[in-house]
Parts: structure tokens; C-alpha cells; sequence
């Protein structure tokens, strides 16, 4: 999920159960302030019939009767004093349920008793309360509304905001991550923001960055010149080789040691070879602009392979769509790429072996060739390391390899922006797919399946 | 055959000269691009072999100068950059071949003497060959005016025999030579065997090919 979402989430959640809780609190709400006035009122109604009887005495309420009692119109207060024991004391407020003319009302009753003329007299005042909770659901349903109506827009504000917050973060992943290739080859612009965190998540972006771009140069580089550097020793070294074995005093024996010597420097000539390939690769010294057809790209492989395939007694399957051109490739490093596959496909194959090579057009329009072979098949394991350099899989077997005819298939693949697949299976085989993006097909019909 | 070898590496310059003067060439060596056109303007050379990576001058511009200064000579740029671009400019500066260090002494002058074939017209096309004809130019075997069917790779490997006749070559220098950078690593194996058995075959139903040698645990010559 998305942080804007959810914050989003977050937000719109927090907000809901808060206005629920004060819609639920807010009858105990409105009755405890209700409560708390009507209470603030019936004193200052005590304190309205003290005055009176302080000034007048209590016969001017009671008149000669034994107690005085008396309703408003609605019967929404009432008011009563009578006579009660001398020394008689009581001062409360509580709620209480009268029967009035069949009706049940619910009063909030004063009772307060005061001493007056020769007696002792309790007075009651009290008042209706059924009028305030009927106003509590009409004030619970506004409240709703209102407060939803406030959360609907500041939810639109806080949308707006932390979207405008969050900008730089979006455009840091899209300008430092998503859209990057490695070895990061271009400059980085910083991205322009007043947060701190941003900002420094950002920086230390660009700088991680620039640390790999370097560390590649720098290795890159040291390959190139190494490369450069080892070869004129070794033209030298075997160029010593070459004119000695034509010398007369060269016996028999020296002559063998002097081809073995002639074979370890062929190795190493060609691994300097190798590693030199890789690098001008990785520094896009090769045009893209050739094409070549399915048909002669393995043609020419096949020719310069055949006596390999020959030799093992392994038999090749091919059903390719000949006609097909592949276009803005370098026709020498797609042959390359290709010669490496097929030859790992026989060398690692079992005698009397086959290989299958096969093509089809994928649903996204690439085009993938597959090569699967029956050989010893890859582990598991081994399958993220095999394109790495001088990592050879199948270390227990004799056969010679310096382990970078993957990396080259790799580096070639990378370059032209080839998906390589693989799926493995121990002594059953290997399949090899290289799928060609879109840009990289041009006219020609496909093969249609037989 | 006059060559100028101009490259700065002296010890690779000396096994150059060795192996030159071995196969007839009269070679002279400068060390330097300076020296080397300085030599230039006043011999006459056949071949010029000029190292690309010289300390004193650009390689390229070098070979401006030089094919000025003689522009009938063969010109063949040795160089350890291996860059397409190089070569690409190499040849189009009128640079006759290109090869890349390291590279074998049997090689060059395999091209030394394809170049001489195709620019001086040195009428050695045609060469025999106990009872067989080789024609270079056109790549045909034949006995008595009959042609016999080889192979590219066949011929190749014939040719390139034929070409350092009377001196062992093993079967890495053959398969080197055939297969270029494709060859692969494991010369034990039989493809040469299985190339020189074929050719043998071929010619043998014409005529006795007893000159075509195998060196035990070496590899093969062709003795004349």
C-alpha cells in the first residue's frame, strides 16, 4: 500500500471513531449540562422564597393553610411548602417521577427546609427535565451531520496537503530509483524540497550512487587497462615460444614442454581477451545498428560449431523463424552471445545428447529463442551465480572453462536489452531462453507452428 | 621483401625481426614514430608494420604521415587497443590488415603473404605440391587439371601448412588460425585430427600426400 494512502486511511479512520465517540457522549453530554443549570435555577428559586418569606413571613404563601402548593400552566415547575418537625433538617437536589394528572413526568426536585415564624418548613421546587432529552436526538442527528461535513472537508484538505508533502518522495523514487539503470551513468539532479527528510534521504541517494558509478568506472577501467597492459607481455611470450620451436637445438622433449607452455599462455590470452570483450561492452564501445536474420545468425554459428556437435555425437533440432530479422543489434556480439550458448549446450551435454532450439513471439512482443539442451542441468543454487565472472558451475566436472562465457553472454544480453531465462533441472538439461524486446524485431513472419 | 617495423616494445620488436629474417624478409626496427618516418623517407619499404600505441606520436597519425612518405608500401597496424573504431579508421586511412596483439608470428605473416599476393601481384597463386596444385588466389586443389573438393576449413588448414611449409605447426596454431577467437580451449580434442584425416582422404584418391607429416604429440607439417 501506499504511504499517501495509507495516511489517507489513517486519517479518514481516526477522524470517524472521534466524531462517534462525541455523538455517543454527546446525550450524557447535554444531560449533565442541562442537569447542572436546572440545578444553577432551582436555587436561585430558593433563594426567590426565602426573600419572600424572610420579608413577608410564611402566611404570606400559606395563607392560613396547612401548605401551600402551586403548578405553572404546563405543569413544567411546581413549587410547595409545608410544615414539617421541628429541628427537621434537609437540603438535596435529585431527580425524581411524579404522577400528575395521569401523566408521568420527570421532575429535577429542590427540597430545602428552613426555619420560619414558629415552625419548620420543607420546600419543594422542581422542575420538568423530559423537555431537554427530547431535544437530544434532533442535536446527536445534527451533530452528526455537521461533524461529517467538517471531516469530508478537512479530509479533502489533508488529502491536498500531505499529497504535496509527499511530492518530493515520489519524485525521489522515480527519478533515483525506479528510472535508473544500473551502473547510474547520468548526472542526478537533486530534488527540490523544504523537508529535511527528504532531502537527506536524497542526498544520500545521489551520493550512494555516484559511489557505485565510481567504484564501476574505477573497475571498469582498471579492467581495460589491465587487459591492455597484460597483452603485450603475452604477444611477447608467445612470440619467443614461436621462434623457438623452429630452433635446431630444440630437442623433442623441449619442444612438448615448450607447448605446454604455448597452451597455458593461450589461456591466458584468452581470458584477457575475454575480460577486455566484457569491458568494451560495459563502455558501449559496439554499434546497435546491424541487423541480421534468425537464419544466418545460426548459420554461422552452426558452421563454426558443427565439428563440436560432430564430435559428441549430439543431435540438433531447429525450428526458427528464419526470415525473421533482428534489427539495432551488433550482428558480432549477437553471434557471440549466441556461439556461447549453443557451445555450453554441447559442452556440458552428455554423448549422444541432443539439443532443441526453438523460437516464439511472447504475449508483450518480445521474442524469445530457447535452447535446451540434455546435459547435467544447473543446481539450484547455482542458478543466481552462473553469470558471474570466473564462477564456473559444475566445478567437479573436467571440463575446461575459465567461466566467463556467461558473463560475456550476459554483458552482450544487457547490452541490447535481452531478458535471459533459465530453467534447470540436475541431469536432465537446461533450457536457455533469450527473449529480443520489441524494439529489437523488426519485419519478417514468424514461424508458424507445424 | 623490405620491412619497417615500428613499435616501441623492443623485446616484441626483436622476435618479430627474428622470425622475419627466418622466413627472408629484410627487416629494419624503430622504435619510436619519429625514427620510424624519419626511416621511411629514405628507404623504400615493402611493409610497413606499425604498432598504433607508439609513446612519441598518435598511431593514426603516423600512418597519415607514413603513407605520404611511401604510399606504395603494404601498411599492416599492430595494436594492443583493439578498438573497432581503430580499426575501422585504420583501414580506412589505407591500412592494408589490422592485427590485434597478441597476435601469432605465423599469422602475420600468413596476411603478409596474402597482402603480397593481392598488391604486388607476386605470381606465387599457383604452388606445388607433390603431384597436386594449390591455386591461393582462386582456393583450389588440383591433380592434373582436376579439381579436387575441399572444404573451407579444409583448405585453410592446407594453405596455412602449406604457407610454413617444412616447420611443425601444433594444433592449437591450426585451430587458432581456423577458428580465430572462437577457438575454444580444449586442443586435445580431434577437430584438427579429424580435418587433416579428411584431407588426406580427399587427395590421396588422387595422388600419394606422404607430405603431409604428423609430429607425433606435436602436431603436423608439410615437408617439401
Amino acid at each position: 500500500m501506499k504511504l499517501i494512502s495509507k495516511l489517507t486511511l489513517f486519517i479518514t479512520l481516526s477522524k470517524l471513531a472521534i466524531v462517534l465517540l462525541f455523538v455517543l457522549t454527546l446525550p450524557y453530554l447535554i444531560g449533565g449540562i442541562a442537569r447542572t443549570y436546572t440545578d444553577y435555577y432551582l436555587r436561585q428559586q430558593q433563594e426567590k422564597v426565602l426573600d419572600v418569606v424572610s420579608k413577608n413571613g410564611v402566611e404570606s404563601y400559606l395563607q392560613g393553610e396547612e401548605s401551600y402548593g402551586s403548578y405553572t400552566m404546563l405543569k413544567e415547575e411546581y413549587i410547595s411548602l409545608e410544615p414539617v418537625a421541628k429541628g427537621f433538617k434537609m437540603d438535596t437536589i435529585y431527580t425524581d417521577e411524579r404522577i400528575i394528572e395521569q401523566d408521568t413526568l420527570n421532575y429535577r426536585v429542590l427540597t430545602h427546609s428552613f426555619p420560619a415564624d414558629s415552625g419548620t418548613y420543607l420546600m419543594e421546587v422542581g422542575k420538568t427535565i423530559d423537555t431537554i432529552d427530547q431535544y437530544n436526538r434532533p442535536l446527536q442527528r445534527i451533530a452528526t451531520y455537521v461533524l461529517l461535513a467538517l471531516i469530508l472537508i478537512t479530509l479533502v484538505v489533508d488529502l491536498f496537503y500531505t499529497r504535496y508533502l509527499l511530492r518530493p518522495l515520489g519524485e525521489i523514487i522515480n527519478t533515483k530509483i525506479r528510472n535508473r539503470k544500473f551502473p547510474f551513468n547520468e548526472n542526478s539532479i537533486p530534488v527540490k524540497t523544504s523537508t529535511t527528510d527528504f532531502q537527506y534521504l536524497d542526498t544520500s541517494l545521489i551520493s550512494l550512487m555516484q559511489q557505485i558509478h565510481e567504484a564501476f568506472e574505477k573497475e571498469r577501467e582498471f579492467t581495460a587497462n589491465a587487459s591492455h597492459e597484460l597483452m603485450t607481455p603475452i604477444g611477447i611470450l608467445q612470440n619467443k615460444i614461436e621462434n623457438l620451436m623452429v630452433e635446431q637445438e630444440v630437442t623433442e622433449l623441449v619442444q612438448l614442454r615448450l607447448i605446454g607452455m604455448q597452451r597455458t599462455l593461450n589461456r591466458l590470452k584468452r581470458i584477457v581477451h575475454s575480460l577486455l570483450l566484457i569491458s568494451r561492452i560495459e563502455n558501449e564501445q559496439f554499434s546497435k545498428k546491424e541487423s541480421v536474420t534468425v537464419a544466418e545468425l545460426f548459420d554461422d554459428v552452426l558452421d563454426e560449431i558443427n565439428h563440436r556437435l560432430s564430435e559428441k555425437e549430439i543431435s540438433l533440432e531447429t525450428k526458427l523463424s528464419d526470415h525473421l530479422l533482428l534489427v539495432n543489434i551488433n550482428r558480432d556480439l549477437l553471434f557471440q552471445l549466441v556461439y556461447n550458448l549453443v557451445n555450453n549446450a554441447i559442452r556440458y551435454n552428455k554423448s549422444n545428447g541432443s539439443i532443441r532450439i526453438w523460437d516464439q513471439l511472447n504475449p508483450d512482443g518480445s521474442y524469445g529463442i530457447n535452447i535446451t539442451d540434455t546435459g547435467i542441468g544447473i543446481s539450484e543454487d547455482e542458478l543466481g551465480t552462473i553469470f558471474n565472472r570466473f564462477k564456473k558451475a559444475n566445478q567437479s566436472e573436467e571440463s575446461a572453462g575459465y567461466g566467463l562465457g556467461l558473463s560475456i553472454v550476459k554483458s552482450i544480453a544487457d547490452y541490447h536489452q535481452i531478458k535471459i531465462g533459465i530453467i534447470s533441472e540436475i541431469s536432465k538439461g537446461t533450457t536457455f531462453t533469450i527473449a529480443f524486446p520489441e524494439e529489437l524485431v523488426g519485419s519478417g513472419e514468424l514461424r508458424m507452428e507445424s | 621483401m623490405k620491412v619497417l617495423l615500428i613499435e616501441d616494445e623492443k623485446t616484441l620488436a626483436y622476435e618479430v625481426e627474428a622470425f622475419l629474417k627466418k622466413a627472408f624478409y629484410i627487416c629494419d626496427l624503430a622504435h619510436t614514430a619519429r625514427k620510424g618516418l624519419e626511416m621511411l623517407g629514405v628507404n623504400p619499404y615493402d611493409f610497413v608494420l606499425l604498432d598504433l600505441g607508439l609513446p612519441d606520436l598518435d598511431g593514426l597519425k603516423v600512418l597519415q604521415e607514413a603513407k605520404k612518405l611511401n604510399p606504395d608500401a603494404a601498411y599492416i597496424i599492430l595494436t594492443a587497443r583493439g578498438n573497432i573504431e581503430d580499426r575501422i579508421v585504420g583501414l580506412d586511412l589505407g591500412a592494408d590488415d589490422y592485427l590485434p596483439k597478441p597476435f601469432s608470428l605465423l599469422e602475420l605473416q600468413s596476411r603478409m603473404q596474402a597482402i603480397s599476393r593481392r598488391k604486388f601481384n607476386v605470381n606465387t597463386h599457383e604452388l606445388d605440391l607433390g603431384e597436386f596444385k594449390i591455386d591461393l588466389q582462386k582456393r583450389i586443389v588440383s591433380h592434373s587439371g582436376k579439381e579436387i573438393d575441399l572444404t573451407r576449413k579444409e583448405f585453410d588448414l592446407l594453405s596455412y601448412l602449406l604457407l610454413h611449409k617444412n616447420r611443425v605447426l601444433t594444433r592449437m596454431q591450426l585451430s587458432e588460425h581456423i577458428w580465430g577467437t572462437f577457438a575454444d580451449d580444449d586442443y586435445d580434442s580431434n577437430y584438427i585430427d579429424v580435418h587433416i584425416k579428411n584431407i588426406r582422404k580427399k587427395l590421396s584418391a588422387f595422388g600419394p600426400v606422404e607430405w603431409l607429416e604428423t609430429v607425433r604429440g606435436v602436431g603436423y607439417k608439410i615437408r617439401k
